[in-house]
C-alpha cells in the first residue's frame, strides 16, 4: 500500500463514521489528535508524549451510577474510534494492558469499539519475515499492521491484518494485498529471554542496596513518569456525591503518592521515596514479568523524558545489572 | 461481559453494638439465587460499598457453614464506617465478594489450632472460632490469645461464655481497670512453653508490631515456618489483583495471595510484616 492509498484509506474510514486520532507534527511535537481527513496525519518515527493509553484507560473513567441501579456500561454510546500509527512499543504496552484488563468490561468495551493500526519498521535484527512474524506480529494485539520499509520518510507499507475487523475494513475498502497474523497471546515461545530473566533476579538482588537509596534521594515523588508511561495502570476507585447522583469512578493512581499504600489509622507501608520507586521497579521488572511472562518496560524512554529529577530508566537498568 | 465492580445487593438484618466503636451487621443478600450461590472460605474477605463513601475491604466475622446470613464486624473510623454506623436495620449496602484465597481447612484437620489476636484481629478469627464451637467434630484443640488496649475494646465479649465451652481463652489488656482480674501486658507474654505445643498450627491476626513478636515467639517454642499464619492489612481497590495497592514486593497480591499468608511464604518479602 502506498501512502496515497493510505490516506485514501483513512477518508474511507472517517466518511464510514469512524473517528480516527493519530498522530499530528505541531513544530516538531508529536502530539495525538483527531483528524478530519486523511492528509492529517504524521507516520514520522518518532513517538509522541501522551500514548494511546488514555483511549482504553481514561485518566477518570464512570464506572456506575450508583444511585441508579444501572451501570454506566449500558449507556454509554457504541462509538467506533480508530487509533492509528501506534509504534511498535505502543503496541507492546497495548497488548500487555489488554492482557492485564482482559476480564474488565470497562476496558473491554472500549476494546470491542476501537481498530488499532499499529505501524514500525521491521527492527534490523529481525529482517527475516517468517522470524518477525513468529517472534513478534504473532504476539502483537492490533487490527492493521503497516510494516514501513525504512525509518525515514514512508512511501509504502506492507500491510498484515491481526482481526477480522481489520480484514472486513480493508475488505470493504478495495484493498487485498495483506496477510492475515493469527493471534497466538502475549507470549512468544522463548517467554521472557534471557536478558528480562536475568533482570527479575538483578532487581530483587539489588532490593535494599544503595542505589535505592540514592534514587529515592533524587526522585521528587511527583509521579509524572507514570503518568506518561504506556504500562503504568494502577487506579483507585472513588465515589463522587453530585446533586442527582451518586458516581463511582476510576481513576489513574500513581505509586509514588504517599497515600497510595496507606490504611485505615494512617499507616503506609510505602512510607518512603526510596521504598516507592524500588516498588515502580519491583511491578515493572519483577511483577509484571512473573505474572505475564512479558516485560513490563516497554523501553519507550518517556519516563526518562519527563523526569525532573534527571532519573534515566536506562541508566538505573545499566547500573543494576552492573552492580548486582 | 459480567461486571466485576458491581456490588450484590445486601440487606441489614441486625444491628448489635459491642462496644462504643463497634458494631456487629449482619448481612442477608437480597437475591435468593446470588445468596445461595454465596460461599465463603476461613481466611477470605469482601469489599463493602457506601455509596458516594467509597469502598473499604473488611473480613467475614461469621462460620462459613453459617447459610443465608453472614456478618462483618466495623470499627468507626473513617468516612465510610462512621457513615455505616448511621445506617438503620432494613437498610441496603453493596458488597463484593468473596475474595481472597482462603484457608484450606485440611491443614488444621488433626491440629492444635492457635489463634492469637490483638485489637480488631479476632474478628476475622471469629469465622473459625464460630465455626469449630457450632461443629466440634471437625476440629481438635483450640486455644485463643487474645490481646486488647483496655477491656472496654475487647471484641465479642458476648460470645466468650458460649465459646469456652469448647475453646481455651486467654485475654489480656495494657491497661487494666479496677474490675480486671485479668492477665495485663501483651500477648506474647500469654505464649509460654506449658500452654503451647510446638506441632500446633497458629493463626496471627493484629497490628504487625504484634506479628514481629509473637513470630519471633513462636519459633523460639518450635512451630515451623509453615505452620504459623498471619493476616495482612492492606489498602486495597480493586480485590482482583489489578489496581495494586496491596502488591506486595517481589509479586504477591495481599488481595489475591492472601490475605493469610504462611511465615515460611513472606519471611523474605522486604516490608511484608
Amino acid at each position: 500500500m502506498n501512502d496515497k492509498q493510505l490516506r485514501g484509506f483513512v477518508s474511507y474510514l472517517i466518511k464510514n463514521k469512524h473517528t480516527v486520532f493519530s498522530h499530528t507534527d505541531e513544530e516538531g511535537k508529536i502530539k495525538i489528535k483527531k483528524i478530519d481527513t486523511g492528509k492529517d496525519f504524521t507516520l514520522c518515527p518518532k513517538r509522541p508524549l501522551y500514548s494511546f493509553k488514555k483511549f482504553f484507560l481514561p485518566p477518570c473513567q464512570k464506572m456506575m451510577v450508583l444511585s441508579d441501579d444501572e451501570t454506566t456500561l449500558n449507556r454509554n454510546p457504541n462509538e467506533k474510534i480508530v487509533l492509528l500509527g501506534l509504534h511498535f512499543y505502543d503496541l507492546k504496552a497495548f497488548t500487555l494492558i489488554n492482557q492485564v484488563y482482559r476480564k474488565d468490561p470497562h476496558f473491554q468495551k472500549k476494546l470491542r469499539n476501537a481498530i488499532v493500526i499499529g505501524q514500525s519498521p521491521i527492527p534490523a535484527e529481525l529482517e527475516d519475515y517468517q522470524k518477525f512474524e513468529k517472534e513478534v506480529l504473532e504476539h502483537l494485539k492490533f487490527d492493521i499492521f503497516l510494516e514501513a520499509k525504512s525509518h525515514g520518510k514512508q512511501e509504502s507499507f506492507r500491510i498484515f491484518t491481526g482481526s477480522e475487523d481489520g480484514q472486513r475494513l480493508l475488505d470493504d475498502f478495495g484493498y487485498r494485498d495483506y496477510e492475515n497474523i493469527e493471534y497466538v497471546g502475549p507470549v512468544p515461545k522463548k517467554g521472557l529471554g534471557p536478558i528480562n530473566s536475568m533482570l527479575i533476579e538483578k532487581i530483587k538482588k539489588s532490593c535494599g542496596s544503595k542505589i535505592w537509596k540514592e534514587l529515592g534521594e533524587k526522585c521528587t515523588d511527583c509521579g509524572k513518569c507514570t503518568i506518561v508511561c504506556p504500562t503504568c495502570f494502577c487506579f483507585k476507585i472513588k465515589d463522587e456525591i453530585k446533586k442527582d447522583e451518586i458516581l463511582r469512578s476510576r481513576e489513574w493512581d500513581s505509586c509514588f503518592y504517599e497515600e497510595f499504600s496507606e490504611i485505615s489509622g494512617g499507616h503506609k507501608f510505602l512510607d518512603t521515596t526510596e521504598k516507592r520507586i524500588y516498588n515502580y521497579y519491583d511491578h515493572k521488572f519483577v511483577r509484571i514479568p512473573e505474572e505475564y511472562g512479558m516485560p513490563g518496560c516497554i523501553s519507550c524512554g518517556r519516563c526518562t523524558e519527563v523526569c525532573p529529577a534527571g532519573i534515566d530508566i536506562r541508566a538505573v537498568i545499566k547500573r543494576i545489572i552492573k552492580e548486582n | 461481559m459480567k461486571n466485576q465492580y458491581e456490588p450484590i445487593q445486601t440487606e441489614i438484618v441486625k444491628i448489635e453494638e459491642l462496644s462504643p466503636i463497634n458494631k456487629l451487621f449482619t448481612l442477608r443478600i437480597k437475591n435468593e439465587q446470588t445468596q445461595n450461590a454465596f460461599k465463603f472460605r476461613h481466611g477470605q474477605f469482601f469489599i463493602l460499598s457506601v455509596p458516594g463513601f467509597g469502598e473499604a475491604p473488611f473480613g467475614f466475622c461469621s462460620s462459613p457453614t453459617i447459610k443465608e446470613t453472614f456478618q462483618v464486624s466495623v470499627d468507626k473510623r473513617g468516612s465510610l464506617t462512621t457513615k455505616l454506623f448511621e445506617f438503620k436495620v432494613g437498610a441496603d449496602i453493596g458488597i463484593r465478594g468473596p475474595y481472597g484465597n482462603g484457608f484450606d481447612r485440611k491443614k488444621i484437620k488433626n491440629r492444635n489450632l492457635v489463634l492469637v489476636a490483638g485489637g480488631c484481629g479476632l474478628s476475622p478469627l471469629r469465622t473459625i472460632i464460630q465455626d469449630a464451637n457450632l461443629h466440634p467434630e471437625n476440629f481438635q484443640n483450640i486455644q485463643i490469645f487474645y490481646g486488647c488496649r483496655n477491656s472496654e475494646l475487647l471484641a465479642f465479649k458476648k460470645d466468650y461464655t458460649d465459646w469456652s465451652k469448647n475453646i481455651e481463652i486467654n485475654l489480656t489488656v495494657d491497661t487494666p481497670d479496677k474490675k480486671w482480674k485479668n492477665n495485663v501486658g501483651v500477648v506474647t507474654n500469654l505464649l509460654t512453653l506449658e500452654k503451647i505445643k510446638s506441632d500446633s498450627v497458629a493463626i496471627l491476626v493484629g497490628p504487625p508490631i504484634m506479628y514481629k513478636f509473637v513470630i519471633q515467639k513462636l519459633v523460639e517454642l518450635g512451630l515451623s515456618d509453615e505452620d504459623i499464619y498471619v493476616s495482612l492489612e492492606r489498602r486495597m481497590h480493586c480485590g482482583i489483583g489489578i489496581c495494586q495497592h496491596c502488591a506486595l514486593v517481589g509479586g504477591k497480591y495481599v488481595c489475591t495471595d492472601g490475605p493469610l499468608f504462611s511465615y515460611a511464604e513472606i519471611k523474605d518479602t522486604p516490608e511484608g510484616i
